[in-house]
């Protein structure tokens, strides 16, 4: 059995030349073995950051300020460079938006499906090419022996992005951090990737998938943690979320998205757009955008908080998900939208 | 009002073309030719819009939705067939002709900060157009640069910025601001909120709504995203390996469409608020012969499959 990844309290920073802008703020969140986890939010929401922090992933100037991360008793946060990169695609693995930037492109697929392999010492060449193989046969690529001497470049769009989904599984990490894996991909195409991830779900693998696509977040994911400026603010099964919203920026999010035979359904454009946080708003930092706030939002921030309470039976979805998951949701806002 | 008249080509303008289209593609054809041998970019494409209307156009990267707006933009000559814009055939307008053409024809592009032009403060990225067709004087047009920015939504005091210093969905209301700066009747939205979030898409969005209805704009609107062109359109015409497969009224389309690939395509999509429909069993194979398009009820075309 894989271990669960635990993530509390993670807090990250980014140095600009005369201060320090907290870009991650306070993010807990767990994801255990064969669950998905949506990422929810906007581009500057913190979303990718937190990801890159947990793979220790941040550029330079970024600085993991507080928090730990757990993986099967280890704290990732804690390991020196050296340690993290036994861990890093071998427990671990990350897919990206865009393949052709994430895969090399001056190296045949072989090369790179089976340097993690033999650098974490898993196995030799001989045992770690046929392995290779056989997950590019798995994630759906024609002919295998064959494409698995071509450079990224001769691949389509779609068979690239099956390549590093490949790369990421070939050692069966515990936990896989997606960040917009389909986001480049057409429609149809889309759906098969997200059955492929599946498959690796399935067989007792954690994946994170960073998101703004509510719809690819409902069709592949068991919860959902939504953040905005760099916090969560609202966190619970996916279906749950989407069928009541309760954080307003959750609504916002679910009123501004578009949905195909929903005609009749009110566009509802959130007004202005997200801030920018080296001005971050005071109090909560949707209360600009928001059309529930009063005057304390603006001066103080609700903590993230288990709402309405704990035991509240989801009657809409009982039995639909796993049961751990009726009893968990928080919400950062004392507006919250509560439903009849 | 400031004084920026546009010209108007009344004995173009007055008559309506062919039977109230604004623009009309007829068996349209782009061939590119490549090192690697010819690429049959657009086959066969004969779609027609009327004043007035908004036609979507969906269809995979690369199934010949781009190239066929610009083939309706006038940027390239098809291989062959004809574009006709307002009655006029636009291969054969050339020059001056052309120019006063292009000014009732514009666009706005998928990538905003691409589109416009980054040493230019956005006033006067709204005022090119203007400029270069000769409107007005530097004032007026500066004048009327404000008054464009304003109807979009940028604020007015922020003129002088540059377009860096905007939003993608700021960034993206200049570019509309600038493609309405001489006053078209045609635009053409290649992706316009492909690239926004979630939240600015829908403002982008609600606000092409609210100009086309209040400017009497024609609208071809390419999109790779169903749900917006199923909001959005009032006809929808399906592409697929650079052939049109299947076009009919939105409602229509969406409701009960007949080409397996528009159903394969409806299937592919993710709802948020209940399951998505099961994928066909086995998916639709294109056919390498051009196979014709018939008429199963008014308006609604399918191409044979």
């Amino acid at each position: 059995m894989s271990p669960s990844l635990e993530v509390e309290g993670l807090r990250t920073e980014f140095g600009l030349r005369d201060r320090v802008l907290r870009v991650v703020d306070d993010v807990s969140f767990t994801v255990e073995p064969g669950q998905a986890l949506a990422i929810v939010g906007e581009s500057g929401s913190g979303k990718s950051v937190a990801m890159r922090s947990v793979m220790r992933l941040l550029p330079k100037t970024g600085r993991i300020a507080g928090g730990q991360a757990r993986l099967g008793g280890t704290d990732l946060l804690a390991l020196s460079e050296r340690q993290m990169r036994k861990v890093r695609g071998r427990d671990i693995g990350m897919v990206f938006q865009n393949a052709m930037e994430a895969l090399n492109p001056t190296l045949t697929l072989e090369r790179q499906l089976t340097e993690h392999l033999k650098w974490h010492g898993i196995c030799d060449h001989a045992e770690a090419k046929r392995r290779a193989v056989e997950t590019l046969g798995d994630v759906g690529i024609p002919e295998p022996e064959k494409r698995i001497r071509t450079y990224p470049f001769q691949l389509s769009g779609g068979m690239r992005q099956r390549a590093m989904i490949a790369m990421a599984m070939v050692t069966q990490p515990s936990v896989l951090i997606a960040d917009e894996p389909t986001t480049a991909v057409d429609v149809t195409v889309q759906r098969q990737l997200l059955d492929l991830l599946a498959e690796l779900k399935a067989r007792g693998t954690g994946i994170i998938m960073i998101t703004h696509d509510l719809g690819v977040a409902r069709y592949f994911c068991d919860d959902a943690m939504v953040m905005y400026a760099g916090r969560v603010v609202e966190h619970g099964p996916i279906r749950r979320l989407l069928s009541r919203p309760a954080h307003p920026y959750t609504t916002g999010l679910f009123e501004s998205t578009l949905e195909v035979g929903a005609r009749q359904r009110a566009l509802l454009p959130i007004p202005g757009s997200p801030p920018d946080l080296a001005y971050r708003p005071t109090g909560c930092a949707f209360h600009p955008r928001c059309g529930r706030a009063e005057e304390r939002c603006g001066r103080e921030e609700q903590p993230l908080l288990p709402w309405p309470g704990h035991g509240e039976v989801d009657l809409l979805h009982a039995g639909a998900g796993p049961e751990r998951n009726a009893e968990r949701r928080e919400v950062a806002c004392w507006k919250a939208v509560e439903h009849g | 009002m400031v004084d920026v008249t546009v010209e108007h080509d009344d004995a173009r303008t007055g008559a309506d073309g062919a039977g109230g289209y604004l623009i009309t593609a007829d068996g349209v054809d782009k061939v590119f030719s490549t090192r690697a041998g010819d690429v049959h970019a657009v086959r066969d494409v004969s779609l027609s819009v009327r004043h007035g209307e908004t036609l979507g156009l969906v269809g995979e990267s690369g199934s010949g939705k781009s190239t066929m707006a610009r083939l309706m933009m006038g940027l390239m000559p098809p291989t062959s067939g004809t574009i006709t814009f307002d009655g006029v055939d636009l291969s054969a307008v050339h020059g001056r002709e052309m120019r006063r053409l292009r000014a009732r024809m514009q666009m706005v592009f998928q990538n905003p900060y691409g589109s416009l032009l980054p040493h230019y403060s956005v006033s006067a990225n709204v005022a090119e157009p203007l400029r270069l067709h000769k409107r007005g004087d530097k004032e007026s047009r500066r004048k009327r640069a404000i008054e464009l920015l304003t109807m979009v939504g940028v604020n007015p005091r922020f003129a002088d910025h540059y377009p860096r210093q905007f939003s993608g969905g700021q960034q993206q209301r200049v570019a509309i601001a600038r493609a309405l700066a001489l006053e078209p009747k045609l635009l053409m939205c290649d992706e316009p909120t492909s690239s926004l979030d979630v939240s600015i898409q829908a403002q982008v969005l609600a606000l092409l709504d609210e100009l086309r209805t209040s400017l009497g704009l024609t609208l071809v609107f390419i999109s790779h995203n169903l749900a917006v062109v199923e909001r959005f359109a009032d006809r929808v015409a399906v592409m697929c390996l650079g052939q049109v497969v299947e076009i009919a009224p939105t409602e229509v389309l969406f409701d009960s469409p007949r080409h397996p690939y528009t159903q394969q395509l409806l299937a592919a999509v993710l709802p948020v608020t209940k399951d998505p429909l099961p994928a066909p069993a086995t998916p639709w194979q294109p056919r390498a012969e051009v196979l014709p398009l018939r008429e199963v009820a008014p308006g609604h075309f399918v191409r044979e499959a």
